[in-house]
């Protein structure tokens, strides 16, 4: 059954219920932690109790079915008639897994489908009272397709077919299996227990598959168009914090309105062009020189980026939307790890960009799950090193200037630079005396190379080597830059800069050819001019000396304008140096412009999917500039070697 | 002047659905909403509103400790949202004891099947709750008000010795304290079988009847189809069903549970189960009248007072909602009108007067 998208009364249910699950997310997990706390139990069971009321309104069945029994549990276990058990965890886990699918169906408008049966029988023998020893089913159970193992091997997948088909014994076909590397190291997560592997490979698909760094602009939902406008968000404008308690009082309904995101994007955009043309004012009054103008020009600048800035803050929300599902990761992780980790979350009040947000979430996952996998040791490791058998994870956010900082930090085993260059040159991505003059901070940087892994053994939480190039790839589509600090026993930080929008970015406009091109100034380190015949050719790569380091250079006319080819290139000339992943590369230009605030303008279904452009803008001048896009133009059209690296 | 009402709820979507629902109505304005007990407890003292609406589940402060600081600070009429579960019901009897003077279901479906009809009588109940003011505190009266005198009339009382074989008790809004209040007055020797009807969802009777059980000297029961009555055991109608009884061959009499017809808006109705009372004991029984909404109850009055038994009513000052007893009195049925403190001993006096 379909529901009305633009019901409004649904679309608030939706909101204030997104909220609560967030909560509940936090709150059960800090449940494991305190079992007995009464407050924590009720909150609980209230959380499940107002969607339950909730949807009981809007007569959605299915839902109100789960919770209700949720409810019923929490209920027993407020009155201290049950006790909080991993088992139950787990049960009450997999029904807030089941609440959050329902809702996933909601936003898209459907009637949510009702809970797995076993589930519901699960809780409904844990909503009678006492009986401790009823032990749940085994969650791994074979007829749920959900919870299929996501690691199957042939042999696997070979004796369930034989199962299905009613043939063999399934029993009798396992043995004849050839115990490969992978096959041997199945049974054991399967026991490991219930982190559910249909939740990380969905993950994986997602980083794989979803990479389109061409295409910033684009929304990041993958909604169908007319199910985007329904998606609304909730601005809470933020009371000033001294207010009197009769604010307090005030219910958060009456003092917010929901406003389709598409109409903030219509807002923005407009702005956008208010940029532009405040631009051309600028650079027009610069050449008539009227100051009568110029005090013109000044108000209408100082008007226009407050305007900016306000619009741009009606699209933000906090980091918490991603940091608070993080607490359930984590302990998932390190329970099925068997490892103990406090997360410790700071500045999750940070406001980003909406569109940001859900960008952020899949990156920040992969990089969570990594930190407890690779970074944090087992509590056995961590005793004998004499560290707390507790790891700690860090999670943090802040605003620095125009930028949002997010750690990842741990206090785990740290990296060791050796490792990671012997590992890089067994793998055969780099030569060893290469990877021998690598800085400890450029060895860390090579976890971000594609197919490479530290670990010998393919763990189910990370570690398939696919990871961290796509997470850095993601973080470069955003205009963001990461880098990674370590310390031998001391643990690891990784550190993600994020632009605070992704609609207007700062930028060095250049001219190639003739043509204004503009280069993301995040990406942009530091501007030489040099000589450029004292050059070399190294491996068929043109090289140039940079305080005794060695740059590759590249001529961007050759790969922006390669029409012209035979004009002679000048003997000075603007190097621009630009971070392109973990690599400092030189780009020539032939001439500086300046930077400017280049409002992110889609391209043209012509020009979409052009390797190396992130998009167009009107510059102060009133012409069009290409954004260049630098990371998959230097994979696009550098020599090889270079493009593995960047 | 429309009702001040304040909303007490710590759902915002409630929140935001029951304003808008009283946003519509021009004889209501909401004054306030408030996310927690605590914050409406103060609320309260600031806008001192003519009727609140409160949720049980909030955190800081639940529903039914913010009864109790309201009625003890303000007293102001107080409507309950409550879930029809056992666990509902539990809370929303703590509630009204703590002096809330009505509840409704919080699903609009409980309510009445249409959303336009449940929202009218949602609206309803708040405007008369406001207009009726606060009648009664039943449960800080203290007892010594008994001994207020009442006026007995000794209404036609039939020679024969025995006068009474049955107490049946009809009530509705308000009802829950009130039967409360009469029944525990009740020794456990009581001589009569007694038939209780209190509009009330069907999820709620169980465990109003258990709860009165558990206060009260008499043993009181929710009615199954074919319990036999007996002296000193009261039966309380099934709620979303009609309780009515019947006489055997070997001379018991027992209850029979009907489900409603489409006709019968009162689920039980005191007008089904008081006729049927008429039929089984012409003029042996002893009708009561309590607190409600409506005039559910008056024919079955009538019949039994044409049948020569006797009906009482209780008084307005003490009725929640003087509805039904208005209805009994006004229709020249009740042989006494009496306020509630005095209605429990009265019945025991009566009785004991009269039987044995």
């Amino acid at each position: 059954m379909a529901l009305d998208p633009n019901d409004e009364i649904l679309q608030d249910f939706l909101v204030s219920s997104r909220e609560i699950l967030e909560a509940l997310d936090k709150q059960l997990v800090e449940l494991e932690q305190r079992p007995d706390d009464k407050e924590l139990l009720n909150a609980v069971f209230r959380g499940f109790h107002t969607i339950k009321g909730g949807a009981s309104f809007l007569a959605l069945t299915p839902l109100v079915e789960v919770c209700h029994r949720g409810e019923d549990v929490f209920n027993l276990l407020r009155r201290g008639e049950r006790t909080v058990t991993s088992q139950l965890m787990d049960v009450v886990l997999r029904v807030l897994d089941s609440v959050n699918e329902m809702f996933t169906q909601l936003n898209r408008a459907e009637m949510p489908d009702s809970a797995d049966p076993e589930l519901l029988a699960q809780l409904e023998k844990l909503s009678r009272p006492g009986g401790d020893n009823a032990t749940p089913t085994p969650a791994v159970a074979a007829p749920t397709p959900v919870e299929a193992s996501g690691d199957i091997t042939d042999d696997e997948f070979e004796s369930l077919l034989d199962a299905l088909a009613g043939g063999e014994a399934p029993a009798a076909a396992k043995p004849t299996a050839k115990p490969t590397a992978l096959a041997s190291t199945v049974p054991a997560q399967a026991a490991a227990g219930e982190i559910s592997d249909d939740e990380f490979e969905a993950l994986l698909d997602q980083l794989q598959g979803s990479v389109k760094p061409a295409a910033p602009q684009a929304s990041p939902a993958p909604a169908a168009p007319e199910a985007a406008p329904a998606k609304a968000v909730e601005n809470r404008p933020r009371a000033p914090a001294a207010e009197p308690g009769a604010a307090s009082a005030a219910p958060a309904g009456e003092t917010t309105v929901r406003v389709d995101t598409q109409r903030l994007d219509d807002i923005m955009n407009m702005v956008g062009e208010l940029v532009l043309v405040r631009n051309r004012l600028t650079n027009l009054q610069a050449t008539m020189g009227d100051e009568r103008l110029a005090k013109a020009v000044a108000d209408l600048n100082m008007v226009t980026t407050d305007l900016q800035i306000a619009v741009m803050k009606t699209r933000m929300q906090p980091i918490k939307k991603v940091y608070g599902k993080f607490p359930r990761v984590v302990r998932d992780v390190a329970r099925s790890l068997s490892k103990e980790v406090t997360l410790e979350m700071r500045g999750e009040d940070t406001e980003v960009d909406k569109n940001l947000v859900e960008v952020l979430n899949d990156p920040l996952v992969h990089l969570v799950r990594n930190a407890i996998d690779h970074g944090i040791e087992a509590p056995e490791v961590r005793a004998a090193a004499g560290k707390p058998r507790h790891g700690t994870l860090l999670l943090a956010a802040e605003q620095v200037g125009d930028h949002i900082l997010l750690t990842i930090s741990d206090d785990g085993a740290g990296m060791d630079p050796d490792v990671l260059r012997n590992k890089v040159v067994e793998k055969g991505l780099m030569d060893a005396d290469v990877a021998a003059r690598l800085t400890p901070q450029e060895c860390y940087n090579l976890i971000f190379l594609p197919g490479f892994s530290t670990k010998t053994q393919i763990s189910d939480i990370s570690g398939r080597g696919v990871g961290m190039d796509v997470v850095r790839t993601k973080i470069n589509s955003l205009n963001g830059s990461i880098e990674i600090d370590s310390a031998r026993g001391q643990g690891s930080s990784i550190l993600i800069r994020v632009p605070l929008t992704l609609a207007i970015m700062p930028a060095l406009m250049v001219i190639v050819d003739r043509q204004i091109f503009a280069l993301p100034l995040a990406s942009v380190a530091e501007i030489l001019d040099m000589d450029l015949t004292a050059t070399n050719v190294v491996d068929g790569q043109l090289m140039v000396l940079v305080r005794d380091k060695t740059l590759p250079l590249f001529y961007l006319q050759h790969w922006l304008a390669p029409g012209t080819p035979n004009r002679p290139l000048p003997k000075n000339g603007h190097v621009v140096v630009a971070h392109v992943g973990s690599q400092r590369v030189g780009l020539v230009v032939d001439q500086l412009i300046g930077q400017e605030e280049a409002v992110i303008k889609p391209l043209g279904s012509r020009l979409q999917g052009t390797p190396g452009l992130a998009g167009a803008t009107i510059t102060g001048t009133g012409r069009i500039a290409l954004i260049l896009d630098l990371p998959t133009l230097v994979r696009h059209y550098a020599r090889r070697s270079y493009r593995e690296v960047a | 002047m429309p009702v001040r009402i304040l909303i007490v709820d710590d759902s915002g979507f409630f929140r935001r659905r029951l304003s808008e629902i009283f946003a519509a109505d021009p004889a209501i304005e909401v004054v306030g909403t408030a996310g927690n007990g605590q914050e409406g407890v103060d609320q309260v003292a600031r806008l001192r509103p003519d009727v609140v609406t409160m949720d049980i589940e909030m955190p800081v402060m639940d529903g039914i400790t913010a009864v109790r600081r309201i009625m003890a600070a303000h007293p102001t009429p107080i409507l309950m949202f409550s879930s029809l579960t056992t666990e509902g019901a539990q809370s929303t009897f703590d509630a009204l004891e703590a002096g809330a003077a009505d509840y409704l279901p919080k699903r609009l479906e409980d309510i009445a099947a249409d959303r336009n009809e449940a929202i009218r009588q949602l609206t309803t109940r708040v405007r008369l709750l406001a207009s009726r003011g606060l009648r009664h505190t039943a449960s800080r009266q203290p007892a010594q008000v008994i001994a207020r005198e009442v006026a007995r009339t000794p209404t036609a009382r039939s020679a024969a010795a025995g006068r009474y074989r049955i107490l049946a008790i009809g009530a509705s809004t308000g009802g829950p304290v009130a039967l409360q209040q009469v029944l525990t007055a009740l020794p456990k020797d009581f001589p009569l079988p007694i038939l209780l009807v209190q509009h009330m969802p069907a999820s709620f009777t169980g465990p109003f009847a258990q709860r009165l059980n558990q206060m009260c000297a008499i043993s009181v029961k929710e009615a199954a189809d074919g319990d036999v009555l007996a002296a000193g055991h009261a039966l309380l109608a099934p709620g979303g069903k009609q309780m009515v009884i019947e006489q055997r061959v070997s001379g018991q009499v027992a209850v029979r549970i009907r489900e409603s017809e489409p006709g019968q808006n009162y689920r039980p109705s005191v007008d089904t189960t008081f006729t049927s009372v008429a039929r089984i004991f012409p003029g042996k029984t002893l009708a009561l009248v309590l607190t409600g909404m409506g005039a559910d109850g008056r024919e079955g009055a009538r019949a039994l007072k044409q049948g020569g038994s006797s009906v009482w009513a209780q008084d307005e000052k003490s009725c929640v909602v003087y509805g039904m007893p208005a209805a009994v009195a006004e229709a020249g049925l009740a042989d006494q009108v009496l306020p509630l403190t005095s209605i429990g001993p009265e019945i025991a006096h009566e009785v004991s007067a009269w039987t044995s």
